[in-house]
């Protein structure tokens, strides 16, 4: 900070001159410490720029007598824009905060005085590789168990082995998707976090879909396996979510949004997709499997009230069938007599 | 999986050749052969047509000349009175399926197959009928009367003093001698018209629908004709075949279709436009017998393992055991099964058949499966059945289904169970349902036995009836 006053001329800070990536990092930074400085594609400025929407001379930086920094334009056919406004400007006063627009360029102007804010703490000692591990150990766990346990012929290790590759694929592939992204904006991929999330988010899937499967029996409630699907798309907009933060934690609402969205998205798709099954095959919505009867929570249903249930389906049935089948005339038969 | 192959052993048993009529529609399409038949070759034998077509009473005496004789003589005398019966496509004038048919009085009243007009009688809008007879001649048909139970239908066309076919005294008191000839006459595959020798063989034992069992060989074309015994009299209606077995084919009694006759002479003709409604009302009626029928035979109890298995008393069901014992790889369930399925089909239109009511039971005991996989390999046999198979959308609605835990009487003479009923609608005929009901005993982790229900064209009413006997009826063996 002391250099700031050790300035070659008196009053006057050195001036940095910095060109912006598209996405706002400093691509070239140049140091001045006098005005005005010219800004444009000739050869004869002092800030070159390759941009073809640059005019030749384009801008120059002066400084008033009351010491303040002005940025004008030297009548360029593209002209001078404040960050990404739209209105033209033939000249911008200074402050460091705000971005110039010239042809497709960025532009910051700071001076040597511009207070820069305060150090982010590192954080040392969080290792994501462990937790990682362990999630994606209990995912496949989960996995083996339920395929055991819903194994009913011979054994055979190809059962096991093939939807475990298929989620080590799809977990591998959608870290690397992720960390190349990071790596593209952040400058270092985070692939141990990416990976992380997704497993976390995996094994938290695996974990409701065991017990939404258990539980339908125990209280014999068949949506809880029928609305799995939903849970499983909030998930993935949760862990969308959680990428994006990683990639970079600015703009969450913005995020947020787009989580949701996937959310909505494949939720909407699907319950139209499963609706369109259902009209197409018949298909009825039954539990689609049973547990070992000691796991039954709930007390059964008396015979009458049993009854009763299935004399009320009746009215839905008669209305049913007077509205017109949707769609065309599906008609699903596999026999083969 | 196992549990549809064990669905398919017995719909092949049952495979009726129902859809006789459209089928030859598909046979004949590579043969350009003009509808109208062309003349036979026998044309000399037939110049008694005006008069009543009665053979000579010689054929008749059981010293009969040789067959081929008889058949020719009796052919001569039927075939004035045989009817090709066709349905068109209204808009494009072209047929669509064919069937045959003959005159039973002078002013042109004919007896067909409810199935060789069924497309006509569901769409009038959409399809027309038309006869054909062998000498040529060709015109319009009127729907009388149909008998959806028996496959009936009565026709009219226009005329007078037609040559007809009588009915068999014995056949209309159902006293046909068993062994008796009897000459199938009709249209097969649009071919022309033929003779077929054959014996009656009886009613058919299991067929809730009385048919006749005729030892000869019915082609698709060929029904809505008449088999006649040899004094050239109507015993007998051809209606079906199975494709499983050698000349084994059914014929609709004699006294059926006289009974439609009368009811078509005595009450107005059918409006075509509320033909459906006279479907579902025979429907009702039919299912109110049927299923009444079969809780009144009731349930007798079967043993299976530690169980007892309701299994229906009623005469009129084909049943057949299956174990998987014998399967390769060696099964890690051990399952044995009945299966009953009534003989009791209605044909409606190619895409609705209904009628059928069928018990099923399977008693599966774990060989080497865990309690959750024994409970996943049961769970093969949970949820609607057979009720997801040939499912059309235009003609029924999805299924929906209850489920829950089930507790009967007290818990010591009964096994939980857990239950699912199934039922869906139809969508041209109110008031009747296809219904499922499917048990699994829930009092042991390795053991278990499965029961279902399944009834076809019910109404609800009686659907909930019979499945609260049957459901009553799953119990402990004492």
């Amino acid at each position: 900070m002391g250099e700031v006053m050790t300035g070659a001329y008196l009053g006057e800070a050195a001036i940095w001159i910095e060109v912006l990536s598209r996405h706002g990092d400093v691509a070239t930074r140049q140091r001045f410490t006098s005005t005005p400085i010219t800004i444009g594609r000739a050869y004869d400025n002092d800030v070159v720029l390759d941009d073809p929407h640059v005019a030749a001379h384009h801008l120059r930086i002066v400084r008033s007598d009351e010491g303040v920094l002005t940025a004008e334009d030297l009548g360029s056919r593209n002209g001078l824009y404040l960050g990404r406004g739209r209105d033209k400007r033939s000249e911008i006063a200074l402050d460091g905060d705000h971005d110039l627009s010239i042809g497709a360029t960025m532009l910051r102007v700071r001076t040597a005085s511009f207070a820069v804010p305060d150090e982010q703490p590192v954080i040392r000692g969080v290792r994501f590789w462990p937790a990682a591990i362990a999630c994606i150990a209990g995912v496949f766990l989960l996995a083996v168990l339920d395929l055991w346990l819903s194994e009913t012929t011979e054994p055979k290790a190809i059962r096991y082995f093939t939807p475990l590759l298929i989620i080590a694929g799809i977990v591998v592939a959608w870290t690397a998707g992720w960390s190349v992204i990071t790596r593209v904006f952040r400058g270092h991929a985070r692939f141990a976090l990416h990976f992380l999330i997704v497993s976390a988010g995996m094994l938290a899937f695996s974990f409701y879909d065991q017990a939404a499967e258990l539980g339908a029996f125990a209280f014999s409630w068949t949506a809880l396996t029928t609305t799995s699907y939903l849970v499983a798309w909030i998930l993935l907009g949760a862990i969308v979510f959680a990428h994006l933060v990683a990639v970079n934690p600015s703009r969450i609402p913005i995020k947020l949004g787009v989580a949701i969205l996937v959310a909505a998205a494949g939720i909407s798709m699907q319950t139209l997709k499963q609706g369109e099954f259902r009209s197409n095959y018949g298909q009825p919505v039954v539990l689609n499997r049973l547990e070992p009867p000691a796991l039954r929570l709930v007390s059964p249903q008396r015979e009458a009230a049993f009854f009763a249930d299935a004399a009320k389906i009746r009215a839905s049935l008669d209305k049913a069938r007077t509205e017109e089948p949707s769609g065309g005339d599906g008609f699903a038969d596999d026999s083969d007599d | 999986m196992t549990e549809r192959r064990f669905d398919r052993t017995a719909r092949r048993v049952l495979a009726f050749a129902l859809g006789i009529a459209t089928f030859a529609a598909h046979a004949q399409k590579p043969a350009p052969v003009p509808t109208v038949p062309p003349p036979a070759p026998p044309e000399e034998a037939t110049p008694t047509s005006p008069p009543p077509a009665v053979p000579p009473p010689e054929a008749t005496v059981p010293a009969a000349p040789p067959m081929s004789a008889a058949a020719e003589s009796i052919y001569a005398a039927a075939r004035p009175g045989l009817l090709q019966i066709r349905t068109l496509v209204e808009a494009a004038g072209r047929q669509s399926s064919i069937g045959s048919g003959f005159l039973v009085t002078s002013d042109g009243l004919a007896v067909t197959n409810y199935h060789v007009v069924s497309q006509y009688v569901l769409e009038p809008k959409t399809y027309r009928l038309e006869f054909a007879r062998p000498d040529g001649g060709q015109g319009k048909l009127k729907l009388l009367q149909i008998d959806v139970a028996n496959d009936l239908a009565i026709v009219q066309l226009e005329g007078a003093k037609l040559p007809h076919l009588d009915f068999d005294a014995a056949a209309l008191a159902d006293a046909a001698p068993r062994g008796e000839r009897l000459y199938a006459m009709g249209n097969p595959l649009d071919l022309g018209f033929t003779i077929v020798e054959g014996t009656y063989n009886g009613f058919v034992e299991k067929s809730y629908n009385p048919r006749v069992h005729f030892t000869g060989a019915i082609n698709p074309g060929m029904s809505g004709g008449p088999a006649v015994t040899q004094a050239g009299k109507v015993a007998g209606i051809n209606v079906a075949k199975r494709l499983d077995g050698e000349l084994v084919s059914f014929l609709v009694p004699a006294s059926k279709a006289a009974a439609l006759l009368a009811r078509a002479k005595t009450e107005p003709p059918l409006d075509p436009s509320h033909s459906r409604d006279e479907i579902d009302r025979q429907l009702i009626v039919w299912q109110g017998d049927f299923y009444h029928a079969l809780g009144e035979q009731g349930f007798r109890g079967t043993s299976l393992g530690p169980y007892e298995a309701p299994e229906s008393a009623a005469p009129w069901f084909n049943c057949w055991a299956r174990t998987n014992a014998d399967q390769t790889p060696k099964p890690r369930a051990q399952l044995d099964s009945t299966s009953c399925v009534s003989q009791s089909s209605l044909f409606i239109a190619e895409d609705i058949e209904t009628g059928r009511a069928d018990v099923m039971h399977a008693y599966v005991r774990s060989i080497d499966l865990n309690p959750f996989q024994f409970a996943a390999y049961v769970s093969q046999y949970y949820g609607a059945g057979s009720m997801i198979r040939s499912w059309s959308r235009k003609r029924l609605t999805q299924p929906e289904c209850h489920e829950d835990f089930l507790e009967r009487g007290d818990g010591a003479t009964y096994p939980v169970l857990r239950a699912v009923w199934c039922a869906r609608a139809y969508r041209d005929f109110a008031g009747v349902y296809d219904v499922a009901i499917t048990t699994i005993t829930q009092d042991r982790e390795k053991e278990a036995l499965i029961s279902r229900l399944s009834m076809q064209g019910v109404s609800y009413d009686n659907a909930l009836t019979l499945a609260q006997r049957f459901v009553g009826e799953v119990a402990w063996a004492k």
